[in-house]
């Protein structure tokens, strides 16, 4: 019978937990996801990440500047967005910059922004590869860097997280020439 | 050949059809895509380098998409219905939300083909490939140095969390990072690694380096990794080898700054523009293909 050859929906893999202090924060957290268009699901965090409760909410992880923007919007508390699996907890906090002399590029992890040292222009950006980067691009090419919004309040993936990061450093370095 | 990814408008529908370039823009389906960072400089290279080879043009799937995920799953959703009908010589997968169980369903769908595309993954789409486990079934992915220290690190799924160590690594530790993604086969059949130095690694071996021109300034330019990409994925499905399509690619994208004079403010369709000076002056040198004529849109 056809209904008995339905294939079984798959399961949602995200790579990444929202943690929270008690279960209603999670189920309300799970609700204001869903309400916001994000695929999400309850689940029990394992051992070595338990915060407090034993709920915890699935996302895709790469959503997470967009998700943590979501629950603050909706006054969903949560204890912390962290990635599933036993890599790495912490993002990446390296920062390096290059003199081109006009010129400065800032890399945060896979993500570059460049500026004019004189007039704290952004030239470009550059690297990632999520869909809103080349979205930042158009956003922030051309613009001061004390004029633009930053990256992470109009991002909504890791990269942009990563952008924001290169954003931030660029604009001290660029104060502190003032 | 079949492109698919996303582009930062938000409205655009999911369209799709052969590819023209009118001025500073791509045409698809009667829509103007402006060639920006992301899948339109990408499109934009490919488009470059088949105009010049006087071959079929690339095919484009696009949406629109501002990170949200909408236009994403759109595409993923089309090529998993249609990949068999479409049977593309070759598929590149370029920016799309990574979705780890979409690229599932889609490397199952590739499967089912009678002819297997030849698959190609950069950007985010080579990010949800790893996180899915299936960089081994794609015969191509063009990393950063970056996105190198993420296929070498197995638990990672984004290049935001990769280990520290790994992201330290200096360009010249690229055979390591190589090594390790082989290892936990987080790596596709060929390599090509864009930094510094380009790296061109096939079956687990570096076939070749590429390091001249040395144009510093290209980093800072953003699409300029996806016109490498656009590039190999043109030569491949011109049926050049996959190493050699590699390394031409790396060494025409290196020229095509230099002839652009590039600094880091240059933008990207400025080196897209010196595709065909540098294929005129270098690709008889580098390919052994030294007379292009006939072909595709001829009688």
């Amino acid at each position: 019978m056809e209904f008995l050859k339905r294939k079984k929906k798959p399961s949602f893999e995200g790579g990444g937990l929202v943690l929270f202090r008690d279960v209603q924060d999670a189920m309300k957290a799970e609700k204001a996801l869903k309400g916001a268009g994000y695929e999400v699901k309850l689940v029990a965090p394992p051992p070595t990440l338990r915060k407090g409760c034993d709920l915890a909410v699935e996302v895709n992880l790469v959503e997470q500047p967009g998700i943590e923007r979501a629950l603050k919007e909706k006054d969903a508390d949560y204890v912390s967005v962290v990635p599933l699996g036993t890599g790495s907890l912490e993002l990446l906090r390296v920062v390096k910059v290059t003199d081109f002399g006009k010129w400065v590029m800032v890399k945060a992890g896979n993500m570059k922004l460049t500026f004019d040292k004189e007039s704290g222009i952004i030239v470009n950006t550059s690297g990632g590869g999520c869909p809103d980067i080349p979205h930042l691009h158009a956003e922030l090419i051309d613009k001061g860097l004390t004029e633009t919004p930053h990256p992470r309040d109009i991002g909504f993936t890791l990269c942009a997280l990563m952008l924001d990061r290169a954003f931030e450093e660029s604009l001290a370095l660029w104060q502190e020439e003032r | 050949m079949l492109i698919a990814g996303t582009v930062p408008i938000k409205s655009l529908p999911l369209i799709t059809g052969e590819v023209r370039a009118d001025g500073g823009y791509l045409v698809v389906d009667g829509y103007r895509i402006p060639c920006t960072q992301g899948t339109a400089a990408m499109v934009s290279a490919a488009l470059a380098a088949t105009n010049y080879l006087n071959i079929e043009p690339p095919q484009a799937l696009i949406a629109g998409d501002i990170g949200q995920g909408e236009g994403s799953r759109a595409i993923y959703e089309y090529l998993i219905q249609n990949v068999s009908r479409l049977s593309p010589d070759v598929l590149v997968l370029h920016y799309c939300l990574p979705i780890i169980t979409l690229m599932r369903r889609l490397c199952e769908s590739v499967e089912r083909c009678a002819r297997k595309p030849i698959m190609i993954a950069d950007a985010s789409s080579m990010y949800a490939a790893k996180a899915a486990g299936l960089a081994s079934r794609f015969d191509i992915f063009t990393p950063d140095a970056a996105e190198m220290a993420f296929l070498a690190d197995p638990d990672a799924t984004h290049p935001a969390y990769i280990a520290r160590h790994l992201f330290d690594a200096d360009i010249a530790q690229t055979p390591n990072l190589v090594a390790a993604a082989y290892q936990h086969k987080n790596a596709a059949r060929l390599l090509l690694v864009k930094g510094t130095v380009d790296y061109v690694v096939s079956n687990e071996s570096i076939v070749a380096t590429i390091s001249e021109p040395n144009v510093p300034e290209l980093e800072a330019i953003g699409g300029t990794g996806d016109t490498i990409t656009g590039l190999v994925s043109a030569l491949v499905h011109a049926e050049l080898e996959l190493h050699e399509a590699a390394i031409i690619a790396a060494k025409s994208n290196r020229m095509a700054g230099k002839f652009a004079q590039a600094t880091p403010a240059t933008r990207v369709w400025q080196i897209i523009e010196q595709i065909p000076s540098v294929f005129k002056e270098y690709l008889c040198e580098w390919s052994g293909v030294c007379c292009v004529k006939g072909g595709y849109g001829d009688d």
